[in-house]
């Protein structure tokens, strides 16, 4: 009895923290579920991650990907600084413990870019072996 | 009679070469499109009068009404069998396979089929074929190792341990005691990952969904234990030749501990589903029976052969890495069909798990790998400060290492039978030659003898129980 | 063990009792593990009573329906892809990436020892003097489709600097997209570098 009480509390709850019901249906078509939980922090894309602890390892870290992405949300929209954590391969996220960083560290992640104009086109890094003739063009 | 009756009794091959003559094409004209049926009312009354087939093309040219009176009906041993008594006349041929989701991959069955009874099952293999064996012959003995994974994709460190064992006896080295233990126990986790996919899609081809999903959960954690400890869910290249390629992270062990303490939990339930199910007990029991004797002159191994009642196990009757240090049952089966061989991979399950708890307790401490830098590359630490285990790693990346010249056939219980490399060196660093035993290519060898007079719908059930994947019998 | 004597053990085989017995019976030590599953003489219900009342109220299936049933009230199992994602370790063998040293020299040497050991043969190296003299790859290129993640080709690396990174959502929806070329793996150190680096420390006392 207690666990269903319990269940509608933790529903209430999430309604709660996903800003009302409106919200929350919003969520819910987004996101296909509604859950609550700690917040840990926003990445350099906007993706908010929370924590919950509630639930079993794989459901207890979650992403909830910035706005701005609407309906194409990707696996790959998270940062890599956020990879880690959201993944279980450590427990600090990167608010408690910064990672490293350098200068020539891509300051924004990129996302998948396969499928549009600006994917990935192999192309060779060295300079080509022979040189093909030209031939001298008659000037007229 | 008329042309299109003459026709239909020449028999298929009478018709073919008569289609394919120049003759046909006269003929074809005055083909009625109804010529299969007039064939199926006419067949009787020229069925029970066996004689020799000949056709010649001179026959086939003087089609008129004389010549073929005199033309016998096809016979029905015709594709060599014994003389199947029907009164359907010919049987029909079933290709079962290559993408039929019960086939477990790319399995093509040829089956004769007579009413629902399978006359002849004729398996194809080849798709899969990936020429392994030569493909090492070219490899270096670290280079080799890889392609073991992708024999039998379902019990991966089973693969990579017989080979390491195998490269071992050739180097004739010893492995670390930690580094056996670690062994035995992924040895005993693949056995679940390959027993859960046997019972789990054998479940599933028979119509039963729910445990497949039960025990793909129970496969997702232990391919979470792969990857901590590899870095690859299946293919793990985890076992090496002299121990194996990391030591255990710290917590791994209590994460197997509280994963084997439910495990048995979750056996219970597939327990209850299947055990007593009178469905799955008609579907199994008597099907797919192999007696002692054949399973034997089968060259059958593994769960195929304990089903039949015989005492064969080589954990036990020569054991390898540390089975000799940890106790458990082999079980046996009584009756050798399809449902004791369900009852052998369950009991093997639950022994699986006495020996993972045996080893997560006996688990001792020190190196993972042999200190021989000549065949194990150094670490990375000492890699990176000392020159001379600087050299040897160039050596070993590059050229590999030598192993003396000689051979070995090393064998192990791997989850589906018997599991052997045979391995020759001429003192090079690549394999002269490797020869895999793999335990599923006499099974589906024998998949005619055991599935003869069968329903067509018990093929898939012998299919499952034998545990067939297409990596290790194609290579 | 030749064939008669396996033979005279499948005989002892049929006799149910030995389910019981068969620890104290059997003399040979091979034997003594062994036991026998299977032996059913419709032992799961005696009686032709409770036979007949298991057949009629269908005992064993309800009992597996009851399991299914209770499945229905625990928490799923799944999860919810993008949102949530599965557990991976610091071993993980993803899509490959060259590294950096921390001054933005990139490490690798040229040594070639990844292209020697890849047992796909996916990579191909070729390298050249640079302008102050270092020496460093001009063609790094790796065929991630060739390739079999078997991490080998991070094992041999002697300066850290070909790692298999933790990032596995890369597919494409062309083959060509996976023919990474050096420009596209060192862009991927320098996106995956803080990870890379974390995880690299994490799994540094195992190397």
């Amino acid at each position: 009895m207690t666990s269903i009480v319990q269940n509608f509390r933790n529903l209430a709850l999430s309604i709660k923290q996903n800003g009302g019901l409106y919200r929350s249906i919003l969520q819910l078509y987004r996101v296909d579920e509604i859950k609550e939980g700690e917040y840990i922090g926003t990445d350099r894309n906007g993706n908010r991650y929370y924590q919950n602890k509630r639930f079993f390892v794989g459901r207890s870290r979650w992403v909830i990907y910035n706005e701005k992405y609407g309906l194409d949300y990707d696996g790959t929209h998270v940062d890599p600084e956020w990879h880690g954590w959201l993944h279980y391969v450590r427990d600090d996220p990167p608010t408690v413990k910064p990672p490293i960083t350098y200068k020539w560290v891509t300051p924004n992640p990129q996302e998948n870019k396969t499928g549009t104009p600006d994917n990935y086109v192999p192309y060779s890094t060295v300079k080509p072996k022979i040189e093909a003739w030209v031939p001298k063009s008659n000037k007229k | 009679m008329s042309k299109s009756i003459q026709l239909a009794l020449l028999g298929r091959k009478a018709a073919k070469n008569l289609l394919k003559s120049s003759i046909s094409n006269q003929l074809n004209s005055t083909l009625p499109v109804n010529g299969v049926l007039s064939q199926q009312k006419r067949w009787k009354s020229f069925y029970g009068e066996p004689a020799e087939f000949k056709t010649t093309e001179e026959q086939i040219i003087l089609a008129n009404d004389e010549t073929a009176s005199k033309w016998k009906q096809m016979p029905a041993n015709f594709f060599g069998d014994e003389k199947i008594n029907s009164s359907a006349g010919q049987n029909v041929i079933l290709n079962f396979g290559p993408q039929h989701p019960a086939a477990h991959g790319v399995l093509r069955l040829v089956l004769e089929l007579d009413g629902e009874l399978v006359r002849r099952a004729d398996p194809h293999i080849g798709l899969l074929h990936r020429g392994t064996e030569k493909l090492i012959e070219y490899k270096t003995y670290t280079q080799a190792l890889p392609y073991f994974d992708r024999l039998d994709y379902v019990s991966m460190m089973t693969n990579e341990q017989v080979y390491s064992m195998a490269v071992e006896n050739l180097l004739r080295i010893e492995v670390p005691e930690r580094a056996k233990f670690i062994r035995t126990m992924f040895a005993e986790i693949t056995r679940l990952l390959n027993h859960l996919m046997a019972i789990g899609s054998h479940t599933l081809d028979m119509g039963a969904l729910t445990p497949y999903f039960y025990l793909f959960e129970e496969r997702e954690k232990m391919m979470e234990f792969y990857e901590r400890v590899s870095g690859a869910r299946m293919h793990a290249a985890y076992v090496r030749p002299g121990g194996v390629a990391f030591d255990l992270p710290i917590g791994l062990m209590d994460d197997i501990y509280h994963f084997i303490k439910h495990f048995g939990q979750r056996l219970d339930e597939v327990d209850d589903m299947l055990t007593a199910n009178r469905i799955w007990r008609a579907r199994t029991i008597g099907i797919g029976t192999v007696t002692a004797e054949d399973a034997l002159n089968l060259g059958f191994s593994g769960v195929m052969l304990r089903g039949s009642g015989i005492k064969w196990d080589l954990r036990k009757s020569q054991p390898y890495d540390a089975y000799d240090k940890v106790e458990f049952d082999v079980p046996v089966g009584t009756n050798g069909d399809t449902y004791d061989r369900y009852l052998v991979r369950m009991e093997e399950m639950r022994q699986s798990l006495r020996i993972i708890e045996q080893c997560l307790n006996k688990m001792p401490t020190g190196e993972v790998r042999t200190d021989d830098y000549k065949v194990v590359p150094p670490r990375r630490a000492e890699m990176k400060e000392s020159m001379e285990a600087l050299i040897h790693h160039f050596k070993l990346f590059t050229e590999g290492y030598q192993v003396p010249p000689g051979c070995t056939y090393t064998a192990i219980e791997a989850p589906k039978g018997e599991m052997g490399v045979y391995l020759v060196s001429d003192g090079t660093s690549r394999p002269y030659r490797c020869y895999i035993r793999a335990p599923g290519f006499p099974h589906l060898a024998a998949m005619d003898k055991v599935s003869k007079n069968h329903m067509i719908a018990d093929i898939v059930a012998i299919i499952g129980t034998m545990d067939i994947v297409f990596g290790e019998i194609d290579r | 063990m030749n064939l008669n004597k396996l033979f005279a053990l499948k005989k002892a085989a049929p006799i149910s009792r030995s389910i019981l017995f068969s620890n104290n019976i059997s003399t040979s030590a091979v034997s003594r593990d062994y036991k026998y599953v299977g032996v059913r003489e419709e032992d799961l219900y005696s009686g032709f009573t409770n036979k007949a009342v298991n057949k009629i109220l269908m005992g064993e299936l309800m009992k597996g329906m009851m399991t299914t049933l209770g499945k229905f009230f625990t928490e799923p199992v799944t999860i919810n892809y993008p949102f949530e994602k599965g557990p991976l370790s610091p071993r993980f063998r993803g899509e490959h990436a060259l590294r950096r040293y921390p001054n933005g020299e990139e490490r690798c040497i040229a040594c070639k020892l990844c292209e020697a050991v890849c047992p796909a043969q996916a990579i191909t190296i070729e390298a050249e003097e640079r302008a102050d003299g270092s020496r460093r790859t001009t063609r790094y290129d790796i065929d991630m489709t060739k390739c079999i993640y078997c991490g080998f080709c991070q094992e041999a690396c002697p300066v850290d600097a070909i790692v298999e990174g933790p990032n596995f959502e890369y597919s494409t929806e062309t083959h060509e997209e996976l023919l990474y070329n050096k420009e596209k793996l060192l862009s991927n150190g320098d996106r995956w570098e803080p990870a890379i680096a974390a995880n690299l420390k994490a799994d540094n006392r195992y190397r």
